[in-house]
């Protein structure tokens, strides 16, 4: 108890030295809390786009559609799956077409779909801007983006061209959802054209699941769907921006690592200067009879108190940055130009934060570091000291 | 005198074509008798152009195009049976064969397609009508194609000019044809203009440089014969 009062009692002996070495550890606490806030929200952006957008929470197809998403390998005949978690399913048919207006033509997937039942399952049919979504066949609606590219307006009739077939659709609705896949590639049909189209009942069967258990219900899928299909959650629909956004985290996470060692060393740094002018009084300390590991304990609390006050205020303002980040669209002129650039990636126009309480521990880490830090090295130096030759020269 | 008048009358409603005879018959003079000839294509765009000569194989049904020149692209074929459409390309030194959407795609980077070549589906698309001697043709419910609206001009039975409107109104491409010229078996338009008229300066044109008319060999209609030649 006296150490820690002694120790306390240090830290504000150097006020401004304190204050510095706070300030160290403020940023970095901001940094990293700020960090895994970002990279998180990114993520869960990423899964809200695929389940409730681009694909589906869960998808059960055959294994051979997802190994090579041919038609030919899709489903021949009609298919339902029978899980308790399940709470609604809907048949789709993605099918490689060209769509053609008299201006333009643009190869695209057409996902033929049952218009109610995809009510159920998306969020696509609740996005629509202009007109209104799909009840029956001979209708279309498309991606806000995409028919101003075809340059097609609502109650035009467009050409859908396929390997197989072609038909005339009439646009009924335009969506904007803020999803780039949607908006500047999303082209809807009725199941049944798309049928028409391809000859197969469907090339996939889409799931809403409860969010958060996407990935088990999947994994329990697996084990009960007949041989030759597979259900995948809707981490593994996302495709190539999955690759991108885990790069990200094995980027960040050694990045965060050197924040943090530099944060201590820092602390350190300071402590081993601080420690080296107060020799001396360390000395006549021993004499006193503080033994030299108690001492090093001393040195090693007052950089753990000198992070521990800079760990706590960046606290205070890493969450409220968190805080407001996650509840205002800070990053949407961002997203909107990263939108622009990678259209096909499936990203989100808004990007809000996430605001954990684990982010503190990790950021805790810093405190932790310098006082173990503290410990090996400005410490050692106490355990080395001839406190004879101090008070010599005292 | 009555007897007479009524004869003339059951006679001209027997001459008298609908307007869906009247195209029917004006696309089978547009695509000639069977022939094989030299065709020079020139595509026109702004500030360039590229002219290409292909030697033509066709029985009105099929037809095989082989790319003369220029050098870089000689030897590139096509052949069009009904909706099958092959490629040969020689570089790749394979035969493909294209999806039923690459009839509509553009011929060799120019405004014409395959649909324009050889198809007839202004018959097939369409519904036919008469106005002040134009064919007026209108789409058929959910029919294929992106036009609103699609206007023929003849002169003496012959298609001299098609104008394409897209779903607004506004006339979109248009293609005219002149020179027909009477061969063994029918006629055949010399020349063929085909213009983007939301681009200016975009413009193809079709001359028929040589021709004769008469019998094809069947080999020129097999995907084999893609690669050696016919």
């Amino acid at each position: 108890m006296t150490l820690l009062r002694l120790a306390w009692r240090n830290v504000w002996r150097q006020r401004r030295r304190t204050l510095l070495l706070s300030l160290v550890v403020v940023y970095v606490t901001v940094a990293v809390l700020f960090m895994l806030g970002f990279l998180d929200g990114y993520g869960e952006s990423l899964v809200e786009s695929y389940a409730a957008y681009v694909e589906a929470p869960v998808v059960v197809a055959p294994r051979a559609f997802f190994e090579d998403p041919d038609l030919e390998n899709g489903f021949k005949s009609p298919f339902q799956v029978d899980h308790p978690k399940v709470l609604a399913q809907s048949p789709r048919l993605s099918l490689p077409a060209l769509l053609r207006s008299p201006y333009r033509s643009l190869g695209g997937t057409l996902l033929g779909v049952d218009p109610e039942g995809e009510r159920a399952l998306s969020r696509v049919p609740a996005k629509v801007v202009e007109g209104r979504w799909l009840s029956d066949p001979g209708e279309m609606v498309l991606g806000q983006r995409l028919a101003e590219r075809l340059d097609v307006r609502v109650g035009e009739r467009l050409l859908v061209e396929t390997g197989k077939g072609a038909l005339g659709l009439t646009v009924v609705g335009l969506v904007r959802s803020g999803v780039s896949n949607v908006d500047f590639y999303g082209a809807y049909a009725h199941l049944s054209d798309a049928r028409a189209l391809s000859g197969i009942w469907a090339t996939h069967l889409a799931l809403k699941v409860p969010k958060g258990q996407e990935e088990r219900v999947a994994r329990d899928l697996n084990g009960r769907l007949p041989p030759g299909l597979e259900a995948r959650g809707v981490w593994d629909l996302m495709g190539p921006i999955r690759a991108d956004y885990e790069a990200n985290r094995l980027f960040f996470f050694p990045l965060l690592g050197l924040f943090l060692l530099l944060a201590a060393l820092a602390v350190v740094s300071t402590a081993y200067v601080s420690v080296r002018e107060r020799l001396r009084e360390f000395a006549v300390a021993e004499a006193l009879g503080l033994t030299p590991r108690r001492l090093a304990g001393q040195v090693a609390l007052e950089a753990a108190f000198a992070s521990g006050l800079g760990f706590l205020l960046g606290l205070l303002l890493g969450y409220a940055l968190l805080w407001y980040t996650s509840t205002h669209d800070v990053f949407g002129p961002l997203m909107r130009l990263s939108v622009e650039l990678l259209p096909e990636a499936g990203l989100a126009e808004h990007l809000y934060t996430a605001l954990r309480p684990g982010y503190a521990l990790f950021a805790f880490l810093v405190v932790l570091f310098s006082a173990l830090l503290a410990l090996l090295f400005p410490g050692r130096l106490l355990l080395r000291m001839e406190a004879s030759r101090y008070l010599k020269e005292a | 005198m009555k007897k007479g008048l009524w004869f003339l009358f059951l006679l001209a409603l027997a001459l008298a074509q609908s307007p869906l005879e009247k195209l029917k018959a004006a696309l089978d003079r547009l695509r000639g008798p069977a022939h094989e000839g030299v065709y020079l294509l020139r595509v026109e765009r702004p500030g360039l152009e590229k002219v290409y000569r292909l030697k033509v194989y066709t029985d009105v049904e099929r037809a095989h195009f082989r790319v003369l020149e220029p050098k870089g692209e000689a030897g590139l074929a096509y052949l069009s049976l009904g909706q099958d459409l092959y490629l040969y390309d020689p570089r790749l030194g394979r035969t493909l064969r294209l999806p039923p959407s690459a009839r509509g795609e553009r011929f060799l980077g120019s405004d014409l397609t395959y649909q324009d070549l050889m198809g007839r589906d202004l018959e097939r698309l369409f519904e036919v009508s008469e106005a002040e001697g134009t064919l007026v043709l209108t789409p058929r419910p959910g029919a294929p194609t992106p036009y609103g609206k699609v206007e023929v001009y003849l002169k003496e039975g012959f298609l001299e000019r098609v104008l394409y409107f897209d779903q607004r109104g506004q006339a979109v491409r248009e293609l005219l044809l002149k020179g027909y010229q009477a061969l063994s078996g029918g006629v055949l338009p010399r020349e063929m203009e085909l213009k983007d008229l939301l681009r200016p300066g975009y413009r193809t044109l079709v001359q028929i440089l040589e021709v004769r008319a008469g019998p094809v060999p069947e080999r020129c209609f097999t995907p084999l014969y893609l690669e050696r030649g016919c």
